[in-house]
C-alpha cells in the first residue's frame, strides 16, 4: 500500500506542475481512473483538457509491449468527434492485405490506455454509443470476434456545453456510464499569471513530463481502491441520499442503484487518491456533485444549482452528528 | 400529494393528535378541579370532559378545513335552541329541571370546547388566549383553596405552565411547514416528547434542590392562613378565656397566636389529666405543660405569633390524632434543639385528653421528642376520649413549683434558692449562637417599646448576670408599696376600656406604667419585653399551669380551662430553656380548691396490635379479615415484605370510630383499621421467640385471632361525603401576595433553567467526557468541542467538521483540531483501531481546547457567551438550510 500511495502523490505532484491550480479536478480525474471508471468534462476550450489527459498518460511507464509509446508512457489517443464520424473511425475496420490475402484487423483509436473523446456530444448518436458499450464492457465486438481492451482503459470525454448547434446531447442512459461529470473551470488570475510568465516555453508535454509510476502500479492502486473499507454508516447514508433525490418535488429523474454503486466505487476511489483507506463524510461532501449531479433530471434551473448540494449537506450533517458506531 | 383530500385528512390527524389531545387534557384537569370547587357541577367529569372534548374536536376539524364561523356558529345556536325547547316539553315523569341544568351544563361545556378548538384552530396566536382562559379558570379554582401549600400551586400551575410551553414551541412548527409526513410528523412528536421529559425532568430537580426554601415558604403560608383564621374569629365570646383559648371543632385549644386583650372569661371544663413521672425522690415534681411557643412578636398586628423559621425549635411537629393507636413518634433532633444538656432528664407522661380539647397538638412539658398513642381504660371512656404517652426531655431545674405560690413553703423557698445558684454560673451569652441570640432578643424599636426597654434596663446593672436580671424584673412585679401592699395585682378584668381596637402594646404600656393590673398574658407580654430589651433570651410561651392539689395519687395532675396560662422561658447556655413565671397570685380570690378526679386505669397491655385494612366483613358470624403489613407484637414493631390477611374473630371486641363506641356495623370493607388484642389469661397467647421470622410466628396465631377492640381509624371515603366536607368548608380569604411569591418563585426556577440551559449542557457534555471510556470518549470531545467552538462564534455553518477544523479552527485558534478529526474519524469509520498513542493525543487536545478558547475571547467573554440562547438554539437547529424546503408547488 505504501509503494503505490507514494507514486500516486508522485503522480499528482507531477500532474499538477504541468496542470496549475486544478488539484481538485485532477484528483477527480484520477479517482474516476482508480475506480476503474470513465470521466465527462464539460468545458470550454482550451480550459486543458487535451494536456491533463496527456499528462496523465505520459506519467505511466512500462506498458505492455504492443501499446507502448515510442516517447515513453502509456498508450494515449485523442479523437475530434465530428458528426460525420463512423463507427469504424473508432474501432478500427477490415483490411484487405495483400501480402497474406486476406481482410486483417486494423485496431482503431480505441485500443489505448488513455482515451481523450473531444466533444462527444457532436458525434452521432450510433458513434456515441459505439464509444459508450466500449467503456461499459471493456470490449469490442466487430462481426462476429470481441476483442478485449487492456484492463487498463480510461476514457477521458469532453463536450462543450455553449455550441449548443449541431450537437447530439448524450441521453441520460448514456452520461449514467460516466462515473464523473466534472467541469475544469478557468484558474485564479494568480494561477493564470504564474502559467503566463513560466509555463508558455513548455510546448511538449511529451518532453517536460517525468514518468513517475508504472502501468503495475495503477492496477495496484485500482485493487486497493476496491479494497478501501466503507462503514455500513456511510452505506446507509448514501441509500438515504440516492432515495431523497428519487423523492425530491423538484428532481423529475433521481439517481439510478447504478449512480449509487457508482458513487460507493469512487468514494472508495477517492479515499485512497486522499491516502486513506476508509470512507468519511467529507468524500460524500466532496463526491456527491460530481457523481451523481449529471444523473438527476431537475424540473428547473434553480433546483438543479442547489437541491444536490442541500440533500448532501443534510446527509453528510446527519453522519457527523452521529456517534461512533459499531463495525460490522 | 397524489391524493390531496386524503393527505389533508392525516394532517388533521397529526393536528389532533398534537392539539387538540393535550388541550382536552388539560380541559379535563381543569374541569376536575372546577368541580372541587363548585358543588353546583358537581356531576360526572369524565362526562363533561367527554362533551368539551367533543366541542373542541368538532370545531377543530370544521375550522381546519376553513368552514365558516359565523354560519356554523349560527347552526350550533338553531340546534340548540331546538334541543332546549325539546327537553322543556318532554312528557311524563321527567325531572324537566334537573334535564334543563345537565342541558346547559352540557352544551356550555360543548360550546366552551367549541371556542377553543376555533382559537386553537383559525389563529396562530389562539394557543395565547385558550392558556390565559385556563389560567383564568385555574386562579379562580385556586383562590377557592382552603388549605394552599406550594405542592398543591406546583401540582396546578405546572401543568399549564407546561402546556403553554408546548404550544408556544409547537405552532410555528405546525403552521410553517406545508408538507406533513407521517414520519415527519412523528420526528416532531418524539421531539416534543423529549421537550416535555426535560422541563419535567428540570422542575424536578428544581424541586428537590429549592424544597427546603419552599416547604419554609409552605410553612409560611400555612402560618398565614392560621393567623388570619385567628384574626376572623377572635372576638368571640366564649373563646376568650384567659384570652389563650379558641373553640374548634376538635375542642378548645390554646390560640397559636396572643394578643393582649382587655377581657377574659373562665371556665371549669376540664381539659386534660396527666400522669407525670418525674420525682425527686418521693416528691413529685409538677411541670408545665407547654402548647406552643410564640417565638415572635409582629409589631404591626400587635400580636405573639407562632414562627416556623425559628433556629433550634424544640416542639415535635406531630398530629397526635394521626398517628396509628400504640404507634409512636420520635423525633430525637429535639433532644439536640433543647439546646442544653445539664441537669436534663427523660421524663415520661400519660395524656388522657377529655372532649374539650383540641387533640391535634402535643401537650407536654417542654421538649416533647417522642410520643406514642394508647387506648383509654372502658371505664373511662366517658370522661375521656384519647391518650398518649410522650418522652420529654426535661429540666431538672424546671419545676411548676417555683413559679406557683413560692413564698408560701420555705422549703421551696430553699431549692429555689439552689436552683437560681446554678443558673446564676452562666456569666452571659458569649458562648451562643448569634442568630439564636439575635433572633431571641429581637424586638421592636420606638414608642411605647423603647419606654418599656428603658424601664427594663433601670431595673438591673449593666454588667449583672442573666439570672439577676431576671430575677430584677420578677421582684420588680412583686414590689410593694410603703404599706406592705402590692402594686402589681392580678385581675381578669384589667381593661378600663372595652375596646379590642386598643393596640396591645399600648396595654402593656398601660399595665406596666399605669393600671398596674392584668392577667398572665400581661405578666408574661411585658417581661418578654423587658428581658429581651436587656440582651436575655426569651419566648413567649403558652400552655397550661400544673397545680399540684392533692397527695391522694401521686404524680397525677388535672388540667381546667382556667388553668391555661402563658409564661416566659428564659434561656441559658447548656442548661437549655427555664420556665420563669412572672404572674403574681391573685391575692384578692383565692381560687377554691377544685378536688382532682379519679385517674383512669391503665390500660391492659396488648400482646399484638396490628395495623390493618379490613377486607371481607361478615356481619352475622362477626368476623373479619384484615390484610396489613404493619404490626406490634409484644411491643416490638415489625414491617412485613409481603401484606398478609388474618381472619379475626370480632365477636367479644369492643368497635371505636372517631374515638366514641360504635357496633360491628360500622365496620366495613377497605376501612383502615387498628386491631389490638389484649394479653388475657383467659386467651393462649403466642410467645414472641428470638431468631424466627415474624412472617413465621405469624402463622402460629390463633385462628380465628380473638380482637378486643378494633380502632376504625379512616373510613373509606365516600362519594357524598367528601361532597358534603367540601360545601362545609369555610371559605378564607387568601394571602395573594403569598401566593405572588411561590408563583415568582416557581417562575423564576423554571426561567433560570432556560437561561442557564446552554452552560447546563456544556457542563452535561463535559461530565460525559470525563465518565466516558475511550471510544465513546472521543465521540463526547468531538461533541464537546463542536458546542464550544459554536457558542465561542466559530460557526461550522454546513462545513463538514473535518473542512471546518482545517479552514476556521485551526488558524483561527491554533488548535490540532484537524489533527483531533482525523484520528476520530478514522475511529468513527476505519476497520482498523486507533493506537493508544492517538487516544492519548486525542485527550490532550481535549485539555488544550478550553484555554485556547479563553485566550482568543477572554475569560469574561468565554462564560458570558453560553447566556446567549439563540445561539445555543441555532446549534440544535443545524443544519438549517436543509431543513427548509422550497416553497413551490
Amino acid at each position: 500500500m505504501s509503494k503505490s500511495t507514494a507514486s500516486l502523490q508522485a503522480l499528482l505532484r507531477n500532474m499538477e506542475t504541468i496542470i496549475r491550480g486544478k488539484t481538485q479536478e485532477i484528483k477527480y480525474v484520477i479517482t474516476a481512473l482508480l475506480a476503474r471508471g470513465h470521466i465527462l468534462l464539460e468545458d470550454n476550450p482550451g480550459a486543458g483538457k487535451t494536456v491533463l489527459a496527456k499528462t496523465l498518460a505520459q506519467s505511466i511507464s512500462e506498458a505492455a509491449a504492443e501499446l507502448h509509446q515510442p516517447g515513453g508512457g502509456v498508450a494515449f489517443k485523442r479523437i475530434q468527434f465530428t458528426p460525420d464520424l463512423l463507427p469504424m473511425d473508432l474501432i478500427g475496420s477490415h483490411i484487405y492485405d495483400e501480402a497474406r490475402k486476406d481482410f486483417v484487423f486494423k485496431k482503431g483509436p480505441l485500443f489505448t490506455h488513455v482515451l481523450l473523446a473531444d466533444e462527444i456530444n457532436r458525434a452521432s448518436p450510433k458513434v456515441q454509443s459505439a464509444l459508450l458499450e466500449c467503456m461499459a464492457e471493456n470490449q469490442i465486438s466487430v462481426g462476429d470476434t470481441t476483442m478485449a481492451l487492456d484492463k487498463f482503459f480510461f476514457t477521458i470525454a469532453t463536450q462543450n456545453p455553449i455550441e449548443m448547434e449541431g450537437t447530439y446531447p448524450l441521453p441520460a442512459a448514456q452520461l449514467d456510464r460516466f462515473f464523473m461529470k466534472i467541469s475544469m473551470g478557468y484558474v485564479s488570475e494568480e494561477v493564470e499569471f504564474d502559467i503566463y510568465t513560466n509555463y508558455l516555453s513548455i510546448g511538449n508535454v511529451r518532453d517536460s513530463v517525468k514518468q513517475v509510476l508504472r502501468y503495475q502500479d495503477i492496477l495496484d492502486l485500482q485493487q486497493a481502491a476496491e479494497n478501501v473499507y466503507v462503514h455500513p454508516e456511510i452505506v446507509r447514508g448514501i441509500v438515504r441520499l440516492v432515495s431523497a433525490t428519487r423523492h425530491h418535488p423538484e428532481i423529475a429523474l433521481g439517481c439510478s442503484t447504478r449512480g449509487g454503486i457508482t458513487l460507493i466505487k469512487c468514494l472508495k476511489a477517492w479515499a485512497v487518491v486522499n491516502g486513506r483507506d476508509f470512507v468519511i463524510e467529507d468524500d460524500i461532501q466532496a463526491l456527491a456533485q460530481p457523481v451523481i449531479h449529471h444523473r438527476l433530471i431537475f424540473r428547473n434551473r434553480d433546483a438543479a444549482r442547489t437541491v444536490l448540494a442541500q440533500l448532501t449537506e443534510q446527509e453528510v450533517n446527519k453522519l457527523a452528528k452521529m456517534g461512533i458506531q459499531p463495525k460490522r | 400529494m397524489s391524493n390531496p383530500v386524503r393527505h389533508r385528512f392525516s394532517q388533521l390527524a397529526f393536528h389532533l393528535l398534537l392539539v387538540v389531545v393535550p388541550t382536552a387534557v388539560i380541559g379535563y384537569a381543569t374541569l376536575h378541579w372546577l368541580n372541587l370547587s363548585f358543588t353546583a357541577l358537581n356531576t360526572n367529569v369524565s362526562s363533561q370532559a367527554l362533551f368539551f372534548s367533543a366541542g373542541l374536536t368538532f370545531s377543530y376539524a370544521l375550522y381546519f378545513f376553513r368552514a365558516r364561523a359565523l354560519v356554523t356558529l349560527l347552526l350550533l345556536a338553531i340546534v340548540y335552541y331546538f334541543l332546549d325547547q325539546s327537553i322543556s316539553r318532554l312528557p311524563g315523569e321527567f325531572d324537566v329541571f334537573y334535564a334543563t341544568t345537565r342541558f346547559q351544563l352540557f352544551s356550555t361545556l360543548f360550546l366552551a370546547g367549541w371556542l377553543f378548538g376555533f382559537l386553537l384552530a383559525r389563529f396562530s396566536w389562539g394557543y395565547i388566549v385558550v392558556s390565559a382562559l385556563l389560567f383564568v379558570v385555574t386562579i379562580v379554582t385556586i383562590s377557592d383553596t382552603t388549605d394552599l401549600s406550594y405542592t398543591y400551586l406546583l401540582t396546578r400551575l405546572v401543568p399549564l405552565l407546561l402546556y403553554a410551553l408546548y404550544l408556544f414551541f409547537l405552532t410555528p412548527q405546525l403552521n410553517a411547514s406545508a408538507e406533513w409526513t407521517w414520519k415527519k410528523a412523528g420526528h416532531l412528536s418524539l421531539r416534543l416528547t423529549l421537550f416535555v421529559l426535560l422541563v419535567l425532568v428540570s422542575f424536578l430537580l428544581a424541586e428537590r434542590l429549592l424544597r427546603g426554601q419552599l416547604q419554609a415558604v409552605e410553612k409560611e403560608l400555612a402560618a398565614r392562613g392560621a393567623q388570619n383564621e385567628k384574626d376572623s374569629n377572635g372576638q368571640g365570646g366564649y373563646d376568650d378565656r384567659h384570652g389563650l383559648m379558641e373553640n374548634t371543632d376538635d375542642g378548645l385549644r390554646l390560640k397559636d397566636t396572643v394578643r393582649v386583650t382587655s377581657r377574659m372569661s373562665q371556665s371549669d371544663k376540664l381539659m386534660f389529666c396527666a400522669k407525670l413521672n418525674s420525682y425527686e425522690g418521693e416528691r413529685p415534681i409538677p411541670l408545665y405543660f407547654v402548647f406552643h411557643y410564640l417565638t415572635r412578636y409582629d409589631p404591626v398586628k400587635e400580636t405573639f405569633t407562632r414562627d416556623v423559621n425559628v433556629p433550634s425549635l424544640d416542639e415535635m411537629d406531630v398530629d397526635p390524632a394521626e398517628v396509628p393507636l400504640y404507634y409512636s413518634y420520635t423525633d430525637t433532633s429535639i433532644l439536640r434543639k433543647a439546646m442544653g444538656d445539664r441537669y436534663r432528664k427523660i421524663v415520661e407522661a400519660n395524656v388522657y385528653l377529655s372532649e374539650n380539647t383540641w387533640k391535634h397538638s402535643v401537650l407536654g412539658p417542654s421538649s416533647v421528642f417522642a410520643i406514642q398513642t394508647i387506648p383509654v381504660e372502658k371505664d373511662f371512656q366517658r370522661t375521656f376520649l384519647s391518650a398518649y404517652k410522650i418522652y420529654t426531655y426535661a429540666s431538672e431545674l424546671n419545676n411548676a413549683y417555683f413559679v406557683y405560690n413560692v413564698s408560701a413553703n420555705p422549703f421551696l423557698e430553699t431549692v429555689q434558692e439552689q436552683r437560681h445558684d446554678e443558673l446564676r454560673t452562666v456569666r452571659n451569652y458569649g458562648p451562643v449562637n448569634k442568630e439564636f441570640l439575635e433572633y431571641y432578643t429581637r424586638m421592636p424599636t420606638g414608642g411605647i417599646y423603647d419606654s418599656i426597654a428603658r424601664l427594663a434596663k433601670g431595673l438591673v446593672k449593666e454588667n449583672a448576670r442573666p439570672l439577676d436580671k431576671v430575677l430584677a424584673v420578677r421582684d420588680f412585679f412583686l414590689q410593694r408599696d410603703e404599706f406592705g401592699k402590692r402594686i402589681f395585682r392580678y385581675t381578669l378584668k384589667p381593661g378600663a376600656v372595652d375596646d379590642p381596637n386598643i393596640p396591645s402594646s399600648k396595654m402593656l404600656y398601660d399595665f406596666l406604667f399605669k393600671t398596674k393590673a392584668g392577667y398572665c398574658t400581661y405578666y408574661a407580654g411585658a417581661s418578654h419585653f423587658m428581658l429581651r430589651a436587656l440582651g436575655i433570651p426569651t419566648r413567649f410561651t403558652t400552655g397550661f399551669a400544673t397545680i399540684d392539689r392533692s397527695d391522694k395519687n401521686k404524680g397525677w395532675y388535672w388540667f381546667y380551662a382556667s388553668q391555661a396560662h402563658a409564661w416566659t422561658q428564659v434561656y441559658f447556655p447548656e442548661y437549655g430553656w427555664m420556665d420563669f413565671d412572672m404572674t403574681i397570685g391573685n391575692e384578692e380570690q383565692q381560687e377554691a380548691p377544685r378536688p382532682d378526679g379519679t385517674p383512669p386505669l391503665p390500660p391492659p397491655e396488648p400482646w399484638l396490635v396490628l395495623n390493618a385494612v379490613a377486607g371481607e366483613v361478615k356481619q352475622a358470624q362477626k368476623n373479619l379479615d384484615a390484610t396489613f403489613r404493619e404490626l406490634i407484637f409484644h411491643n416490638t414493631p415489625h414491617k412485613l415484605t409481603e401484606p398478609l390477611t388474618l381472619n379475626i374473630d370480632a365477636s367479644l371486641c369492643r368497635i371505636v370510630f372517631n374515638e366514641r363506641d360504635t357496633t360491628f356495623a360500622a365496620v366495613q370493607a377497605g376501612d383502615s383499621i387498628i386491631v389490638v388484642s389484649y394479653k388475657d389469661e383467659a386467651k393462649k397467647v403466642p410467645a414472641p421467640r428470638a431468631g424466627v421470622a415474624i412472617e413465621q410466628q405469624i402463622q402460629k396465631f390463633p385462628q380465628p385471632l380473638p380482637a378486643d377492640e378494633i380502632h376504625i381509624h379512616r373510613k373509606e371515603e365516600k362519594k357524598d361525603g367528601a361532597g358534603q366536607r367540601i360545601t362545609e368548608t369555610k371559605k378564607r380569604p387568601i394571602d395573594w401576595w403569598a401566593v405572588a411569591r411561590v408563583t415568582a418563585v416557581v417562575v423564576l426556577v423554571a426561567l433560570l433553567l432556560v437561561v442557564l440551559s446552554p452552560a447546563l449542557y456544556l457542563g452535561y457534555l463535559l461530565v460525559r467526557v470525563r465518565l466516558a471510556a475511550m471510544p465513546a470518549r472521543a465521540d463526547w470531545i468531538y461533541r464537546a468541542t463542536l458546542y464550544r467552538l459554536h457558542m465561542a462564534g466559530i460557526f461550522r455553518d454546513n462545513e463538514t467538521p473535518l473542512r471546518f477544523a482545517q479552514q476556521k479552527v485551526d488558524p483561527q485558534l491554533g488548535l490540532s483540531f484537524t489533527a483531533f478529526m482525523n484520528i476520530y474519524l478514522r475511529m468513527k469509520y476505519s476497520a482498523q483501531p486507533v493506537e493508544i498513542s492517538e487516544q492519548e493525543s486525542m485527550n490532550l487536545f481535549h485539555r488544550q481546547v478550553g484555554p485556547a478558547l479563553r485566550q482568543k475571547t477572554g475569560v469574561i467573554k468565554s462564560v458570558l457567551h453560553y447566556l446567549r440562547l439563540w445561539r445555543a438554539y441555532l446549534y440544535f437547529q443545524q443544519p438549517a438550510s436543509a431543513e427548509s424546503e422550497p416553497s413551490a408547488l
